[in-house]
């Protein structure tokens, strides 16, 4: 009996114990108002405003030392930062737009843009801009870029920073083999063949071929080709005769100079490869710079922007612009404004962009004396800048183009790969989708 | 008339011979061909975990296939720097209240289902069981909807309850299957005696459960902790954000410390793994006596 008393005691506790638990839990939420439909207001440019940092965590530190110094200045303003997992920061975008809770100010990179702004949730910055201590300091190119991802005319993100592809070689490898550095293709597909010692488990070069093949493989295409443009008239030029060449010639130092494993590359993997293993190049972005520095050390590797034509012609596609969105659901738009403004100027920006390894978008912070110590910066900054560079601009503007360059093409890209998809038809399916996203993009502008 | 009878006296005696027959068949096989594919399969399942400790123990940059030197640094910058510290409270607190709401529910709605019928009761089984096909992305909007009408989006009882409705079908039918395995004569013997429907079920019923109680609560623990999605959406204050945002956060767009996301998935991992390792034997009998008459 006196057992059963002492059961039932515990049981009773923890039902007790349960509903204290779960009541304290929901003894401080908050209502999440601020949907798309939702027109916010100016508000007083006083009070606490919510910024979403859509590359949450690496960045985290960063981006607490831009909002302290943002505090130090505007005393009577109060940021609260939330920072959310890069990869899972357009849903979270997503489920705020349809269900409310959407922040003052957030980190919307160009990849996401138009899908994010034709839900009808960004408020337009052209003529905060023009108004601001940010106009004419600001990077031409990318607010180019920014405003074309935008999917309309209006400007819905400022630009912070530039990325640009990289090809990453390691020094000590390719001095071993009396290599010249990869500058030119001819060079990187003659040092990928000679690096590559399948029986020593040593390889040339480590292809992306899962999660994101789809840019760096378009990169590789028109940087061989020379082809400028994205669009010949209202028919994308992916699948041009020269394009499909180069494709099959990209595509055939899969499992020849490349781990087999490679089929299934992510960033992550193959970023981890080429850091730990003897793999003499990789195709990346600048981001992965600090990776590289901690696992290979200084002087064992550089970054240099993506190799020239013979006639020292360099073409790459566009990278995503990372930059600032205000959210027309605010309701103290002012304020924001300011954190973008703060956020976008000269030291602010220069201090962003020096701790992510990125090209700033401020044109001041592009001539600070960090860019010429940190040489891929520098090299892609001048590759961005420099007038023997072509971008092909990527149609990132295009609300369906997140859906073909991953989920409806990465699985052909990896039958590619296997040989189980040529590389024309590959390219003839991935031009048709372009080409009926951007009728229906026209049709709608 | 000739009967022809079976040779039963020599059928009898050639039954006990089976099993010395399989034991000698089974003592004949050499060990090798035992241990040998366990080994491979316990390799092929371990080596992974061989990976995530070596680089969580290894220093940044050692391409070293044993971790040493060892240091700590990664789990120092992931408990203090990266917010894990916080990030574990929150899980612990997460699955704890999960797990008690969810037992606690599924006891009374089980009960109900094992011990007295109603009309609609199949159909409302159906239901119960259909309720496990619809993924938790498709509700999202909907429960953040009613999260923020009930001014709950980021409040950790948002996620509580999210967890815990997604958690309840499968736990009440179990709960169901463990009751009806408890005769009920014995229930009936404890209201002769006296007892009410509750005291009866609380003397008599509850002690019985408790292979089912550990099975559900540990499965609606482990859910809870490795739950993403709903943290995610429905918490945005960076000092209630659980262990899977937190280990999400370690991978930037372009950059991953492989370190780091090792050491926070050595913990991330433990407390499941401790929690297994203490209950796997009632786990076990859980689930397969509620399993009987589910």
């Amino acid at each position: 009996m006196m057992k059963s008393i002492r059961r039932s005691r515990r049981a009773a506790t923890a039902v007790a114990l349960g509903s204290v638990l779960v009541l304290t839990a929901t003894a401080c939420g908050d209502d999440g108002s601020g949907s798309a439909g939702d027109k916010g207001d100016e508000g007083s440019g006083k009070g606490t405003i919510t910024f979403w940092d859509n590359n949450g965590g690496v960045r985290t530190d960063i981006w607490k030392q831009v909002i302290a110094d943002f505090e130090k200045k505007y005393p009577d303003i109060k940021v609260e930062y939330v920072g959310i997992p890069a990869a899972s920061a357009q849903s979270k975008y997503d489920t705020a737009i349809q269900g409310g809770g959407l922040p003052d100010v957030g980190g919307v990179g160009t990849a996401m843009l138009a899908a994010v702004a034709v839900q009808g949730a960004l408020e337009p910055l052209d003529d905060r801009v023009a108004k601001s201590s940010l106009n004419g300091r600001l990077n031409d190119g990318l607010l180019a870029i920014s405003k074309s991802a935008g999917g309309g005319d209006d400007l819905y993100q400022v630009p912070t920073s530039a990325n640009n592809g990289t090809l990453w070689y390691r020094t000590d490898l390719f001095e071993q083999a009396g290599l010249d550095a990869p500058t030119t293709w001819s060079k990187f597909y003659d040092a990928a063949d000679k690096l590559t010692d399948q029986g020593k488990n040593r390889f040339g070069f480590t292809i992306r071929g899962g999660e994101g093949a789809i840019a760096p493989a378009l990169d590789a295409v028109y940087g061989q080709t020379g082809i400028t443009s994205f669009w010949k008239g209202d028919r994308t030029t992916v699948n041009d005769p020269r394009n499909v060449a180069a494709l099959e010639k990209y595509v055939a130092l899969y499992k020849k100079v490349t781990p087999a494993a490679d089929v299934n590359n992510d960033f992550t993997k193959m970023v981890a490869q080429w850091d730990s293993g003897t793999i003499g190049m990789l195709s990346h972005n600048l981001g992965s710079y600090q990776d590289h520095l901690k696992a290979l050390g200084d002087g064992k590797f550089r970054g240099i922007p993506n190799p020239t034509l013979e006639d020292g012609t360099r073409v790459q596609v566009s990278n995503p612009v990372d930059g600032l969105s205000l959210f027309k659901s605010s309701k103290n738009k002012a304020a924001a404004w300011k954190f973008i403004e703060f956020a976008l100027s000269h030291e602010e920006n220069s201090k962003f962009n020096e701790s992510a390894g990125q090209v700033p978008a401020n044109t001041d912070a592009a001539g600070d004396a960090w860019i010429q110590r940190a040489e891929p910066t520098k090299l892609a900054a001048e590759a961005l800048n420099g007038t023997g560079t072509k971008i092909v601009q990527l149609p990132y503007y295009l609300p369906d183009w997140n859906t073909i360059s991953k989920a409806d093409n990465e699985p052909n890209f990896q039958k590619l790969l296997l040989g189980k998809m040529s590389a024309k038809d590959f390219l003839d399916t991935l031009a048709d989708q372009l080409d009926k996203a951007q009728a229906d993009w026209k049709q709608n502008h | 008339m000739i009967t022809e009878i079976a040779p039963a006296p020599e059928r009898v005696a050639a039954e006990p011979a089976r099993p010395h027959h399989r034991r000698r068949a089974w003592d004949e096989v050499p060990r090798w061909q035992i241990y040998l594919p366990l080994s491979v399969y316990l390799l092929f399942t371990l080596i992974p975990f061989y990976w995530i400790l070596l680089f969580a123990l290894r220093p940044a940059g050692s391409t070293s296939l044993v971790p040493w030197p060892m240091t700590f640094d990664h789990f120092q910058k992931v408990w203090t720097e990266r917010s894990f510290g916080t990030y574990f409270a929150n899980s612990v607190y997460v699955g704890i209240a999960t797990l008690l709401l969810t037992t606690v529910v599924a006891l009374a709605g089980g009960y109900a289902l094992a011990r007295f019928d109603f009309r609609l009761k199949r159909g409302f089984m159906l239901a119960l069981l259909c309720s496990q096909f619809v993924p938790g992305a498709l509700l999202l909007v909907p429960l953040f909807q009613i999260f923020a009408e009930l001014k709950m989006i980021n409040s950790l009882g948002s996620v509580i309850i999210a967890e815990t409705v997604f958690q309840l079908p499968l736990s009440m039918i179990l709960i169901s299957g463990f009751i009806r395995n408890v005769p009920y004569s014995l229930e009936e013997a404890a209201w002769v005696d006296g007892c009410g429907r509750l005291t009866a079920f609380r003397i008599v019923v509850l002690p019985l459960l408790r292979p089912g109680l550990i099975a559900v609560g540990s499965f609606a623990f482990v859910h809870a902790w490795n739950h993403f999605l709903f943290a995610l959406m429905f918490l945005s204050d960076q000092g209630k954000q659980t262990i899977p945002v937190g280990l999400n956060t370690l991978m930037s767009a372009d950059s991953v410390d492989l370190g780091a996301l090792a050491a926070g998935g050595i913990v991330a991992a433990v407390p499941v793994v401790v929690v297994f390792a203490f209950i796997q034997k009632w786990l076990i009998t859980g689930f397969s006596a509620g399993a009987v008459k589910g």
